[in-house]
Formats: C-alpha cells, sequence, structure tokens
C-alpha cells in the first residue's frame, strides 16, 4: 500500500515531464481542423514521412522560413512526403491576414487551445518534428537560423529512402 | 486510517508540486504578446545590446530584458 502511494505520487509529480516528445518514439497522434475546416489527423499520413512545422505569424524566424519550407513541400510532395504547419495561435486571424500574402501550398492546421503544442512539447519558436513512415519521431529542430533548412532536407532524403 | 493515508499523499503531492523544475513560465508558443516590438524597453535593437552589454559589465545585471530572437524562445 505505502509503495502504490509512493508510486503514484512519483507518476503524479513526474507527469508534466512525460509530457514532451523523444527521438525514436511513436509520435502522439491529434485531429485539428484545417483552413478548409475539415479535421485533419496525423494518422491519415501514415506510410509518408511527415515534417509538422510549429509556427505562429508574430514569430520572425518563422515567417523567414515559411516559403523556404513550401519549396521543400513543393519539390518532395509528390515521392512520399508531406509537410504540417500548426499554427499555434489563439485566434488565427493574424495568421490568415499573413497567410494572404505569403500563400503556402501544404496544409496549415490551426492549434487554438495549444493543445497539440503542450502534447508535443513545444521548447522554442519554430519547432520542427520529422516523423518517418512508420510514424516514429525521428528529427526534432528548434528555432530557425538561415541554414537550417539543410538539416531538414538531409533528414528528409535520408528517410524517404529507408 | 487508509483514508488518512491518501490524504497524506494527496497533501504531500500537492506541496511537492512546487519543486518541480523552474521553467519559463510563458510557454514559446504562448509569447504572442511579448514578441511583439511594443513590448521592448528600446526600439532599436542595436543601442539596447549596447545598454546590456554596459548593465553586465557594470552591475552584474543580466537578462530579463526582453528575448533574443524576435522573443519567440528560439535561442
Amino acid at each position: 500500500m505505502k509503495h502504490r502511494i509512493a508510486g503514484l505520487a512519483a507518476l503524479l509529480i513526474a507527469l508534466p515531464v512525460l509530457a514532451a516528445i523523444a527521438p525514436n518514439t511513436a509520435a502522439p497522434d491529434f485531429t485539428l481542423s484545417a483552413q478548409s475546416g475539415k479535421p485533419v489527423a496525423l494518422t491519415q499520413y501514415k506510410g509518408q514521412v511527415v515534417m509538422l512545422n510549429f509556427w505562429a505569424s508574430w514569430c520572425g524566424p518563422c515567417r523567414q522560413e515559411m516559403p523556404l519550407l513550401d519549396s521543400i513541400y513543393k519539390k518532395y510532395n509528390k515521392v512520399g512526403f508531406t509537410m504540417i504547419g500548426v499554427n499555434v495561435e489563439p485566434d488565427p486571424k493574424a495568421a490568415n491576414d499573413w497567410l494572404k500574402q505569403t500563400p503556402v501550398s501544404f496544409p496549415i492546421l490551426y492549434d487554438t487551445d495549444s493543445k497539440v503544442s503542450t502534447l508535443y512539447g513545444v521548447a522554442g519558436m519554430p519547432s520542427t518534428v520529422i516523423i518517418d513512415r512508420k510514424g516514429n519521431v525521428r528529427m526534432i529542430h528548434r528555432g530557425y537560423k538561415p541554414g537550417d533548412e539543410e538539416e531538414y532536407l538531409s533528414s528528409i532524403r535520408s528517410l524517404m529512402r529507408e | 486510517m487508509r483514508v488518512v493515508r491518501v490524504l497524506f499523499a494527496l497533501g504531500m503531492w500537492s506541496a511537492l508540486c512546487a519543486c518541480a523544475p523552474i521553467e519559463p513560465w510563458v510557454k514559446p508558443y504562448e509569447r504572442e504578446h511579448l514578441a511583439d516590438p511594443i513590448m521592448s524597453f528600446n526600439r532599436d535593437p542595436i543601442s539596447s545590446v549596447y545598454l546590456e552589454h554596459v548593465f553586465g559589465t557594470r552591475e552584474g545585471a543580466h537578462g530579463a530584458t526582453g528575448a533574443a530572437g524576435g522573443g519567440c524562445g528560439c535561442n
């Protein structure tokens, strides 16, 4: 009994720490609504290499990398790769206004209540998670500096070959 | 007795929760208002870098003047 209570207490204390993801573990599934209003689930992209990008219109580096992400998406989309832009803003209006000026062709999902950001333990903006064909997290990248797209590309290319 | 134990465990849990490692209170994805340029002390980023250096060397002051990289917690 004592051990059980101690175990329970330890688990309750450790819970907030367990929320973040780690490489080589299954990517937690989620469903969010897309621009079109349709719900999109991560599982529907199983079998493809998926790049999740957590972004916001108030984040400078995010805005900087969006056109680059779009070009990566356009190049590899036909050969089993997909990109999902997860917008983290509670009110997506600013994001939509920005997207009108800088349109992207990959799906944008709205995480208005930060559920998915919490689930993935987003520790910086932008955050990029690359998921392999089997649905495992393979790469976690925080922030963006010019040149980081090479890291994304080499990871995507090696995962596509698997 | 069992009730007392459970209450004790719950009490300990709520007390120990405060001992969690200190994290930024605002998560990176919640920095919408903090990342707004109006939140910076100084509109000139180069001038503020020099001022921060001065405060750092003279007074040992560090940080709390905003975040690098547009305040989005990326660095």
